[in-house]
């Protein structure tokens, strides 16, 4: 299959590792992945890790090398947080796997975010597992698995993905960089990497958006790294601490509806906020860990279920 | 019998209050008897001060009717159907219209009537028949475009001495009953302008024996028992008596989630120091982290909690009620929200191509977004990643605000024609080469031998070894053809966007696809 729709478009996409050989880093994984190939048969597979490590890529890799040419009438792929609920994805899963696989000697349903499935869902995703034994073989794949019911843990092969070596980042880099005949600043590769803790995909991303300003420098990357991570967190943050509730609750609301950030990632990034200030000598560890209290209070809340607008709001107020 | 049935006024005389606006609208009738075609008539005014009774009376002017209410599903096509037929037609006799009323025309909702207030406008332009409409809010932006087109009577309030007297000449005396003329003028007052509220008051009160005494009138309160999200999120903020706070609480049915987020979103309103906004926010924290614990376990027992949280919680917050007054507003997230349903509209269609192409989430996608802002600066790699994603022109503005400029298009444009023609090529070539050959005949007859379920996969006696040799009779024209084929339907393969109704059409497209493949087969 030579034709491609990745010849132009997101780099992240085109230079996507399209075999199991040229995925990067997570040896180990990988070689074990490669005797699945070999065999011509896998277990039911967990991968978890942080984002941008490799997940995505290696399950599909893997299942054009199990599957082999007709891998894309044989898998399926599906993002279990769907927002129209499990129903749904059982649904695609019930009539993906009543069908026979067609040249190849089994199915493959591949199933993103997992661990943001409610455990009632994770249940009910349990027995569909059990059902398509004889047709199907499942990848799961989530970012802690932590957030996975046991009976589904023990009926997988788990893999850990861990962020990639700095120096495997910085060879892809360059790698795509001459590809795409473009001119770099070794500085601003290493920037790339140093911003981009472990993840491909934001490197890569940050990497196509600094060849777009004109050239890969390392200002350009400063620059990218600038707008990308918008300055709206550290205003409010600075709002509520500076006793400005009415405008510090302002900034959330547009973020968290107008971008859509999720409620988990605005703690995140309050949190790297706050550590941010201590880090630079800017605040008093006392207030510090009033406010990483209240910030891990928030966090457990909104994971265990409560609405994270409203959370997030109560604990800028504590901020006040 | 509803009392305000039994004594609901047939005739203009009768109806009490608004004598103007009587004499106009009787005027508006005699003309259309005369055949003088008269604009449609909107009656505005709130509630009780006789718009029902008024459209009612019009109606046994005319030989016939149809009416519609705000209960109705008023989308386009219902409205279309039902009314915009009638409005145009002329009856075969003249004299014979065909009254139109609609009842709350300003409560046509947004999404559920999807069109109606445009279906609306359309009939009352064009309407050759009678048409008379009731609004309650003068100053609702759906009747904007309505009040150009229609002649308004604004209905005011009746006056207590009328209310007063129509309770007494009217009701009483033909029940037969008798009352303190002084309480039945204070019921007259509270019902503050509303005569069907304060008709509905009595009869709950006499009907039967009783007896109308100032605490009988007070045990009725107002209009009913149940106090407004406004009353209650009042009363909360500028109460310190848990007792009176409770009891707003209990009083109050609404969605308690909904009374939750009035109150957050009042409280740095209300309360002025930063003290008692946290310890306030605090109790909201607890409320809400209440109201999750009863979504997860199914049980409400919890919701109690909650309520006290929000309710006394809040109130205790502060150190002293403010004197002052300030306006208690919606939750403005919701009015974000509302305000940018498009804006997120589109954010998620863009971020549903990412996912389908992109093989990320939907969360995932949005982290990608300030990434694309910026590639977007620039002219080509903005046209490359939307024509990857086929996003169409308004996605594109959403990520930058030029258009691409037409000279790029084409440049990009030839580009990409090129590497294609440069991929058709080789894949001519891979034919020809014979890459079927890969596949060995008997895996092909082992699939064949099973019974075949839903899926018709290759024809058992299909000829393998001469399906390289049957390329050569095409020419090229033709293997591009299949070329194009194959690699348009691979696309096609994902099945993720289907629900339970969708999948069989999805069902449908796989076997489209598997016989395509079938084709190359058994050419």
């Amino acid at each position: 299959m030579i034709i491609s729709d990745n010849m132009l478009g997101p780099w992240v996409e085109k230079y996507r590792p399209q075999t199991l050989d040229d995925v990067v880093g997570q040896e180990h994984i990988v070689s074990r992945l490669k005797q699945y190939v070999e065999e011509g048969s896998m277990p039911n597979l967990m991968f978890t890790g942080p984002a941008g490590v490799g997940k995505t890529t290696s399950a599909l890799a893997l299942v054009k090398g199990i599957l082999g040419e007709y891998w894309r009438q044989n898998f399926l792929e599906l993002n279990a947080s769907d927002a129209r609920g499990i129903e749904t994805v059982r649904t695609n899963i019930k009539n993906f796997c009543r069908l026979k696989p067609v040249g190849a000697p089994f199915r493959i349903i591949f199933l993103d975010e997992v661990d943001n499935m409610t455990k009632d869902a994770q249940h009910a995703l349990r027995r569909e597992m059990e059902m398509y034994t004889k047709t199907a073989s499942f990848i799961l794949s989530c970012n802690y698995s932590s957030k996975i019911i046991d009976p589904i843990q023990s009926r997988c092969a788990i893999f850990r993905f861990t962020p990639i070596k700095a120096e495997e980042i910085e060879n892809r880099l360059k790698y795509i960089a001459e590809e795409e005949h473009c001119q770099y600043e070794d500085e601003a590769i290493t920037t790339i990497v140093k911003f981009a803790e472990g993840d491909m995909r934001k490197s890569v991303n940050m990497l196509q958006s600094a060849a777009s300003t004109g050239s890969i420098t390392e200002d350009h990357v400063f620059e990218v790294v600038s707008k990308a991570k918008p300055q709206e967190i550290k205003n409010m943050v600075n709002a509520a601490l500076m006793g400005d509730f009415m405008k510090s609750r302002d900034i959330l609301r547009e973020v968290m509806i107008l971008q859509g950030t999720s409620g988990e990632d605005m703690v995140n990034q309050i949190y790297q906020e706050v550590s941010s200030r201590v880090m630079a000598g800017n605040m008093d560890g006392e207030i510090y860990m009033n406010l990483i209290g209240a910030i891990a209070e928030t966090d457990f809340r909104i994971r265990e279920g409560a609405n994270p607008r409203i959370q997030l709001e109560a604990l800028l107020a504590k901020f006040l | 019998m509803l009392w305000t049935d039994k004594y609901r006024p047939k005739r203009f005389e009768d109806v009490a209050g608004n004598a103007k606006q009587k004499k106009i609208i009787q005027t508006w009738v005699e003309k259309w008897k005369n055949n003088e075609p008269q604009p449609p008539l909107l009656l505005i005014g709130s509630a009780g001060t006789g718009k029902t009774t008024i459209a009612h009376i019009i109606a046994d002017e005319f030989s016939e009717y149809i009416e519609l209410n705000a209960s109705d599903k008023r989308s386009h096509d219902l409205l279309m159907s039902t009314i915009g037929e009638s409005a145009n037609t002329y009856s075969l006799f003249g004299n014979n219209r065909k009254l139109i009323i609609m009842d709350e025309v300003d409560g046509i909702h947004g999404t559920n009537d999807r069109g109606g207030t445009k279906a609306l406008n359309k009939i009352i332009k064009e309407s050759k028949q009678p048409i008379v409409m009731m609004a309650n809010d003068f100053y609702s932006n759906k009747l904007t475009t309505i009040k150009k087109n229609a002649q308004v009577i604004k209905m005011d309030k009746i006056k207590s001495p009328t209310i007063n007297k129509y309770l007494r000449d009217v009701v009483l005396k033909n029940e037969g009953i008798e009352v303190d003329p002084e309480v039945l003028k204070k019921l007259a007052k509270r019902s503050s302008g509303d005569l069907r509220s304060s008709i509905n008051t009595l009869q709950a009160l006499v009907e039967n024996g009783g007896e109308l005494t100032e605490e009988a009138l007070d045990s009725t309160s107002q209009k009913d028992n149940t106090s407004t999200i406004f009353d209650t999120v009042t009363r909360v903020l500028k109460s310190k008596n848990p007792e009176h706070v409770k009891r707003s609480m209990f009083e109050n049915n609404e969605d308690p989630t909904l009374v939750m987020e009035y109150i957050a979103e009042n409280i740095p309103r209300e309360y002025e120091s930063n003290k008692e906004i946290k310890k306030a926010y605090e109790m909201i924290s607890n409320a809400d982290l209440y109201f999750g614990r009863t979504r997860s376990s199914q049980y409400y027992g919890y919701w109690k909690y909650a309520s006290d949280f929000m309710g006394v919680g809040v109130s205790i917050s502060k150190k002293e009620t403010y004197r002052k007054y300030s306006k208690v507003m919606g939750p403005m997230a919701f009015s974000l929200m509302g305000r940018t349903r498009g804006k997120r509209a589109l954010r998620e269609a863009i971020a549903t191509k990412m996912e389908e192409k992109m093989h990320v989430s939907l969360l995932v996608a949005y982290t990608i977004f300030p990434y694309f802002e910026i590639m977007f600066e620039n002219d080509e790699v903005a046209w490359e990643i939307s024509d990857f994603l086929e996003l169409e022109d308004d996605e594109i503005k959403f990520f930058r605000k030029k258009k691409i400029p037409k000279k790029v298009i084409t440049k990009m444009e030839n580009i990409k024609a090129e590497m294609r023609e440069e991929e058709k090529e080789e894949w001519r070539n891979s034919i020809k080469e014979g890459i079927f050959r890969e596949i060995p005949p008997q895996d092909l007859e082992k699939v064949g031998d099973e019974p075949i379920v839903e899926e018709a996969v290759v024809e058992p006696d299909a000829h393998n070894s001469t399906i390289v040799d049957i390329f050569d009779d095409f020419d090229d024209d033709e293997l591009d053809e299949i070329a194009i084929e194959y690699s348009g339907a691979k696309s096609k393969t994902k099945l993720r966007k289907e629900d339970s109704k969708a999948s069989k059409k999805k069902k449908d497209d796989e076997e489209k696809l598997d016989k395509g493949q079938t084709t190359l087969f058994s050419f």
